[in-house]
């Protein structure tokens, strides 16, 4: 069967049910507008400092709000155990899991919707096409590799404490480049073109690695 | 011609022995109740059964198909019905049917037809939330002949099924060879001409109407 | 002696004669003085560290290929071996730097990208531990070793892709005197046999363990003898 129409249902599924309930995209945008919050609260932000501190706060916040949304595709498909009855299908586990982190990333750029503007509104950084590209690039990673994970510890007792500790230090190579190219964008000294084509080459290889092994991490 | 050809399925989950050597073959059209104590190991005969769980050793063919190397292929005969129902709470029955009809390939026109054999037709558009506990079972059995398969399998269908289920369920068998784990000795003994009793995983033997003494 | 109780006592020699060829054969740096010495053992447990996670790598990708026992046993051993000799690097490199640099710590590519392999590799450790041992989490640990691997070409190139304070490889551009390169070669080969002999004696243990499990779960240890009762007519 054809492998793209299974991650399409995939995925339609999945942001079906978010638009009926509802819950995943108020729940994060509501996390990154308290992320920015407690940002503010920890540090001293004048207009000076604010493009020095911004774009950390930016990715704290969208690092956890990723965590957050990649955890909760597999864990409820589990909950529900309604993961076995797609797998039973003769769909193919690759595309399974192209449709889930498709749905995840989704979310997360809704939510990154929410987050870039006010990020600019709260500590008045240049809000630019640069910015949103930039985490736009480095959203297609993180979810490919966050949805893995989130698929390799669905069947792990303590899958809470695990996903961030597996997940996040393969993610530092996005936050690396993303971060350089956001603080670029804000005005901060480094090249932005070369963190770019950082972005595309680690986004092309952790795509192609997690689908090689979605298989392995889904099948049975 | 035989459905299913299984030899010595052995199946271990860490420590524990939950299969222990069964051997069965089952008719193309047969029909087989499984019987057992919780933990002899039904359910997850029935997984193996289903292709969804790779036994430890043990050898298992399907129509006629490896079931492991040929998996995939299989997946097309084989329809399984899980101890809980597995479906999505906020979508309505017909969605979850239809979101079905597009991993199995099949026409979407097959929802109706299904939601029809399970008497399900008057909460097509009902979330699966909303629906009882033995709706959604019944759902549940919609959507593994949403594909036409000739091999059912269901993980105590009785567990939630309503009292006129049982009839539903026959003829959703009707045709078809099908494997039920059940509790329910008179259920078995209605639905299913033969019965497979497991003990601590390990087969008690079959036998054809048997009168199980307590 | 059974020969494993040889090779470790073989190892611990070799790992004395090269401390002894550290501290008295090889001359005193003469800008560090006698700190430097740190560089032979920090820099062989380094390029032991990634030996060990080729171990894994290669048991994930055979055990996902084959799903064979051994390949699952070879890629623990090598992971928590691994992790062992990460930690050494990171405390000597630390106290090196503390004395060259002035700071334990700075956030510069190598160090960053070595403490990231030092985490990924202990959560290697962290799956074997939470979930249930057996085909499942072996197949999930060797998904997560071969993607923590990535890890190990950033650590070595680090130096040469970013700016960074750490020096780069001093072995391929010459600038060791004779004496200091012998010393570091025979350093890293006894390194090397001390890490291949501990990921020998660790196989051993987790087989052990696996032996036990097995045991306990019932399981005939010789496959060869048929357990099961013969079925009855029907």
């Amino acid at each position: 069967m054809n492998p793209f129409r299974a991650a399409i249902a995939v995925a339609r599924k999945d942001l079906l049910s978010e638009w009926r309930t509802r819950e995943m995209v108020p729940a994060l945008a509501q996390f990154v507008v308290l992320a920015l919050l407690i940002g503010n609260f920890g540090f001293q932000i004048d207009s000076r400092s604010a493009p020095s501190i911004a774009p950390g706060i930016l990715w704290l916040a969208l690092v956890f709000a990723g965590l957050i949304a990649f955890g909760r595709t597999f864990a409820a498909e589990r909950e529900q155990s309604s993961l076995e009855a797609m797998l039973m299908t003769p769909a193919s586990p690759v595309a399974i899991f192209a449709g889930k982190a498709l749905a995840a990333s989704a979310l997360l750029i809704l939510c990154e919707v929410v987050l870039l503007p006010a990020l600019s509104l709260f500590f008045g950084t240049p809000f630019s096409a640069e910015l949103v590209i930039a985490v736009l690039l480095a959203t297609i990673g993180m979810a490919s590799l966050g949805c893995l994970f989130a698929a390799v510890v669905a069947r792990v007792r303590a899958r809470e404490l695990l996903l961030p500790l597996l997940v996040l230090p393969l993610w530092i190579p996005f936050i690396v480049a993303g971060g350089q190219a956001v603080q670029s964008a804000m005005g901060l000294p480094g090249s932005y073109d070369q963190a770019i084509g950082l972005l595309v080459d680690f986004d092309i290889l952790f795509v192609v690695l997690t689908s090689l092994a979605a298989r392995f991490v889904l099948d049975e | 011609m035989s459905m299913v050809v299984a030899n010595g399925l052995t199946h271990r989950f860490g420590r524990e022995l939950a299969l222990d050597g069964v051997d069965l073959v089952l008719d193309t059209g047969e029909h087989m109740a499984v019987l057992g104590d919780n933990g002899a190991g039904k359910t997850t005969l029935l997984r193996i059964l289903a292709t969804a769980l790779r036994p430890t050793s043990g050898r298992l063919e399907i129509a006629g198909l490896d079931a492991f190397r040929e998996r995939r292929r299989l997946r097309h005969y084989i329809g399984y019905v899980a101890h809980s129902p597995g479906l999505y709470p906020a979508l309505s029955a017909t969605e979850n049917l239809e979101f079905f009809c597009d991993l199995q390939d099949v026409s979407r026109s097959r929802v109706a037809e299904a939601l029809e054999a399970l008497g399900l037709a008057s909460v097509a558009h009902r979330r699966a939330s909303l629906l009882s506990r033995g709706m959604q079972q019944r759902l549940a059995v919609a959507r593994a002949i949403l594909h036409e398969p000739r091999l059912l399998i269901f993980d105590e269908p009785d567990a939630s099924l309503d009292a006129d289920a049982t009839e539903v369920l026959g003829q959703v068998m009707k045709g078809r060879t099908a494997v039920i784990a059940t509790h329910d000795h008179a259920l078995a003994n209605r639905l299913c001409p033969r019965t497979l009793v497991l003990r601590h995983g390990r087969s008690l033997g079959t036998a054809t109407h048997l009168r199980v003494v307590r | 002696m059974n020969r494993l109780e040889k090779a470790a006592a073989g190892a611990v020699a070799l790992m004395l004669i090269a401390a002894a060829a550290i501290f008295f054969y090889a001359p005193t740096d003469y800008l560090q003085g006698p700190v430097q010495r740190i560089f032979y053992l920090h820099v062989s447990s380094a390029i032991a560290a990634f030996g060990c996670f080729a171990v894994v790598l290669a048991g994930g990708i055979v055990y996902l290929r084959n799903e064979s026992p051994r390949a699952d046993r070879y890629a623990r051993a090598g992971a928590l071996v691994g992790v062992v000799f990460t930690t050494v690097t990171l405390v000597m490199g630390m106290l090196w730097a503390r004395k060259v640099w002035g700071a334990f710590w700075v956030w510069d590519a190598r160090l960053t990208s070595t403490l990231v392999l030092l985490i990924i590799y202990a959560g290697y450790l962290l799956v074997r531990r939470l979930s249930e041992a057996g085909r499942q989490t072996a197949r999930i640990a060797a998904v997560v070793g071969i993607f923590g691997f990535i890890d190990v070409p950033v650590v070595y190139f680090s130096v040469d892709w970013w700016a960074t304070h750490h020096p780069g490889p001093v072995i391929t551009s010459d600038a060791l005197p004779p004496q200091m390169l012998a010393t570091f070669l025979f350093t890293m080969l006894c390194t090397l046999v001390l890490a291949a002999v501990m990921v020998v004696i660790r196989y051993r243990i987790e087989m052990l363990m696996d032996m036990k499990q097995l045991i306990a779960s019932g399981a005939p240890l010789t496959v060869a003898i048929p357990r099961r009762d013969p079925e009855p007519a029907q």
